[in-house]
């Protein structure tokens, strides 16, 4: 009911409308606030209670919840095991209502996992207890799901380490108390870590060269006991074309196909990621990350491949000999609208004007800044755009999505900036998402990935690569993608910590004492020789 | 004096009037509520979301004029709000405007005090000290060491700071903040430090080419004459006479403490003042901007009215009328 409320402006209220007479009751809520003050002031339950019930929700029992949706989508499952979906107590609801000097919810939050947040300062730091109140702490006896240490893992688990048997067994969580900072700065914060007053931290770009080397820790560092984890996020960067464009989108046909083709051959993402990502970034062959179901680690994309000689055919072939528009006889004019004005920015987005400028094409970048970049978005105004996307949760059509006809910017104001809008994708897509997992949706998710190589509407980059650095006295951390709530199987060892912290950060006085006595050394003798002649 | 300080005040309002129009309309110049709504909400959020967001702060009203209803206007709210002290909510997490105030009031002022107070103090003296040995090698070095001091970037200060005291000597964290006395000054060692290192050389220059115009004047030549210490010529005489450039610096300066020091803050994370105010313009966060331009503007008005009440005091040949 909270996501439905529209006080709270819930981002994922769009998605929740799937369930049946959600958005009624949404309607129905707001109506009877603007009508009465009166209602308005009631307490949160008691406003809800009368806005009566939600129909596609049914309690059977203690323990049973029915959801009806109003359209088939399976999906839902993973948007119930979000943390914007954990049950809370409308008690806590009405009572931290930002009135009287109480916080807002959101700012108080109130839930039932193994840890309690006791300190919240959206400024400098959150600070997370033990929760005296979680039912593996209270119950340990229980051996319930997911309140010990399991026994049991991947194999990587067990080759790393993370099934230690004197932690099998183990009550979680492990740790009382977990402080998480907020650094707004990254060097300050990451000399910190290096200096072991924190226990684990990613590692920025100034000092990348001296931490990891050959893919590795570097031998200073792994003298010092530190940890290397890497993972493959679930996201997909891309570079996108406007396909309402009547130069490069499908308006052109054929020419058009032909040249966003030829574009996609002429991009070295790997030598992008080595000069800007420090080598992290794995290359994206289509728009599925790695982890997602229809990721295929074997398949290359054919027009994912840098290979200038076909693609100098490709824009031949698509009436552009050597870059010339024959309109103008001139390089053909592209433009590249981005949302970043900075110099760091602008040094990424020549990379990739310079390997076109290589087909002969002209394309110049056009940055603005991020509002004025979404304003000509939403207008379509655009022909060439960079962007981003990371998973909501697992599933291919969370990222396929992106290119429906149905969310098409022009169509819907939706995420599909490419404005790709394909009768055959729509229908993949449409088969696809209401599938499960298996050999069906596969062989769709081949067929959709057949179609994006040859109509190109992106220019899949590539994924990131999170590198994490920890500590030797922290142990069984994991990276766990999208499952963010792992903390409860961290250790520390504080004996450690402290004994490490003391031998690395012994202050050194002397260059104190020195600079002094050099003060001292310079000024004395023109004081006395001052004084002297006053005198 | 009172009628002075009436009229100083009535233009002072005048003032902070105009800086409120000009705040809201640059902002919204540059910022549209859809945007804002964005920031706050997540750039996945639905165009619906959005427009809720815009409805529940207010922003969907006209901007500059209703015809319909013409006390009904962002720029009415925005005045409204801001004359009755009503600060409201942040755009970007809801939280109260007032409350945060408050609370970043302390870290703030905990930084910029010591910077101030001592860079006040050390200013004076080293400025008095490099004037009383005026054309001698102390004074060349120390106006040389001035000029470079002043001629790097805060910027520079600060990472070098970090890197040389807190990473290699390891004298003092590197950044931090913990309100608790006990490690409070600890943390604050650096960016104080720091913050003294980087005022120093402007102030030494500032207080030295003061007091070196007040040693050729005829009553210092006379003081001397009759006898008359070196000490307690500077200290008493020439620091005495110099008064009146040194207010002006010095009071000119006190609205800055209470808004607090933007990269200070930032690069030590110190949850005060100035760091709130950068989270609020990266986060399009206007009604905290807003507020904050607000009482800066207050404090800097008042500065003003009490620079010319000093200056009576300092100088008994000075009427406010």
């Amino acid at each position: 009911m909270r996501i439905a409320d529209p006080a709270v402006t819930s981002p994922v209220i769009a998605t929740f409308s799937k369930i049946a007479g959600l958005r009624d009751f949404s309607q129905r809520l707001q109506a009877l606030r603007d009508e009465s003050p009166e209602f308005a002031a009631l307490r949160i339950d008691r406003q809800y209670e009368k806005a009566g019930s939600i129909e596609g929700v049914r309690l059977h029992g203690d323990f049973g919840l029915e959801i009806v949706l109003t359209e088939p989508y399976p999906q839902i499952l993973y948007w119930f095991a979000m943390p914007f979906t954990t049950p809370v107590p409308w008690e806590a609801v009405a009572y931290y209502d930002g009135e009287e000097g109480r916080p807002f919810f959101k700012d108080h939050p109130v839930g039932c996992g193994p840890f309690e947040v006791s300190e919240f300062d959206k400024q400098s730091k959150i600070v997370m207890s033990r929760n005296a109140n979680w039912y593996g702490v209270q119950h340990p006896e229980w051996k319930a799901p997911g309140t010990v240490y399991p026994s049991e893992g991947e194999a990587i688990d067990r080759r790393l380490g993370r099934l230690d048997p004197a932690y099998v067994g183990r009550s979680l969580p492990l740790l009382d108390r977990i402080e998480l900072r907020l650094e707004k700065e990254h060097i300050p914060a990451f000399n910190k870590f290096l200096q072991g007053y924190y226990d684990a931290s990613g590692i920025v770009h100034e000092s990348f060269d001296k931490i990891v080397q050959e893919g590795g820790l570097s031998p200073e560092m792994a003298a010092r006991g530190m940890k290397l984890e890497k993972s493959v996020d679930p996201d997909i960067y891309y570079i996108g074309f406007n396909m309402n464009d009547p130069v490069i989108g499908a308006p052109a046909g054929e020419r058009g196909r032909k040249l966003r083709q030829s574009m996609s051959l002429a991009i070295d993402v790997v030598e992008f990621n080595r000069v800007f990502n420090n080598g992290r970034g794995v290359p994206a062959q289509s728009p599925i990350p790695p982890g997602i179901y229809g990721y295929e680690q074997p398949y290359r994309n054919p027009f994912r491949q840098l290979d200038l000689t076909r693609a100098q055919a490709l824009l031949e072939a698509a009436g552009y000999s050597g870059g010339i528009d024959p309109e103008t006889g001139k390089p053909l004019r592209l433009s590249f609208d981005l949302g970043d004005t900075s110099t760091a920015g602008r040094l990424r987005f020549q990379f990739f004007v310079d390997q076109w400028a290589k087909l002969g094409i002209d394309v110049e970048i056009a940055a603005t800044n991020y509002n004025k970049f979404r304003q000509k978005v939403k207008e379509g105004a655009y022909q060439i755009f960079m962007w981003g996307w990371i998973a909501d949760y697992p599933d291919p059509e969370n990222f396929l999505f992106l290119l429906w006809g149905t969310m098409a910017q022009a169509n819907s104001g939706g995420p599909n900036t490419a404005n790709f809008d394909h009768p055959e994708f729509n229908r993949l897509f449409e088969e696809m998402k209401g599938l499960d997992n298996g050999p069906e949706r596969l062989a769709i998710i081949h067929r959709i990935r057949s179609l994006l190589e040859e109509e190109r509407p992106w220019i899949e980059l590539y994924h990131r690569e999170s590198y994490a650095l920890y500590h030797s006295w922290m142990r069984n951390v994991k990276p766990a993608g999208l499952s963010l709530p792992a903390a409860k199987y961290v250790d520390i060892d504080p004996i450690e910590r402290k004994r490490m912290r003391d031998a690395w950060n012994q202050p050194i006085l002397w260059p104190a004492y020195a600079g002094f006595a050099l003060v001292a050394l310079i000024a004395i003798p023109g004081v006395v020789t001052f004084l002297r002649e006053r005198q | 004096m009172l009628a002075y300080i009436v009229r100083r005040t009535a233009y002072g309002f005048v003032v902070v009037l105009g800086v409120l129009l000009l705040l809201f309309a640059l902002f919204f110049l540059y910022a549209e509520p859809i945007e804002m709504a964005r920031r706050a909400v997540g750039e996945k959020a639905p165009p619906e979301v959005l427009e809720q967001w815009v409805v529940n702060h207010g922003y969907d009203k006209p901007t500059w004029w209703n015809s319909e209803s013409p006390g009904d206007t962002m720029l009415v709210d925005h005045f409204r709000s801001m004359l009755t002290f009503d600060f409201g909510r942040s755009d970007a997490d809801d939280s109260p405007i007032l409350e945060r105030i408050r609370a970043g009031m302390g870290p703030s002022l905990s930084l910029t005090l010591p910077i101030f107070t001592v860079g006040v103090l050390l200013g004076v003296g080293l400025s008095l000290f490099v004037a009383y040995f005026r054309e001698t090698y102390i004074d060349r070095m120390g106006v040389v060491l001035c000029v470079l001091g002043m001629s790097l970037s805060i910027l520079l200060y600060i990472i070098g700071g970090q890197f040389l005291i807190g990473k290699m000597l390891r004298w003092f964290p590197i950044s931090g903040f913990d309100a608790s006395p006990a490690v409070m000054l600890r943390f604050l060692a650096l960016p104080v430090l720091v913050g003294l290192a980087e005022g120093l050389g402007g102030s030494i220059r500032f207080y030295r080419t003061v007091f070196i115009e007040e040693t050729g004047r005829d009553y210092v030549r006379t003081a001397r004459a009759k006898g008359c210490g070196d000490g307690r010529i500077m200290a008493r005489h020439v620091l005495h006479n110099a008064m009146i450039p040194i207010l002006t610096r010095v009071v000119v300066s006190i609205p800055f403490l209470f808004t607090g020091s933007l990269l200070l803050e930032s690069f030590f994370g110190i949850p005060g003042l100035g760091s709130m105010m950068v989270d609020a313009i990266h986060g399009n966060d206007f009604a905290t901007l807003r507020a904050m331009v607000y009482i800066g503007a207050l404090l800097f008005i008042a500065a003003q009215i009490l620079t010319d009440i000093a200056y009576t005091l300092v100088d008994p040949r000075v009427r406010l009328a």
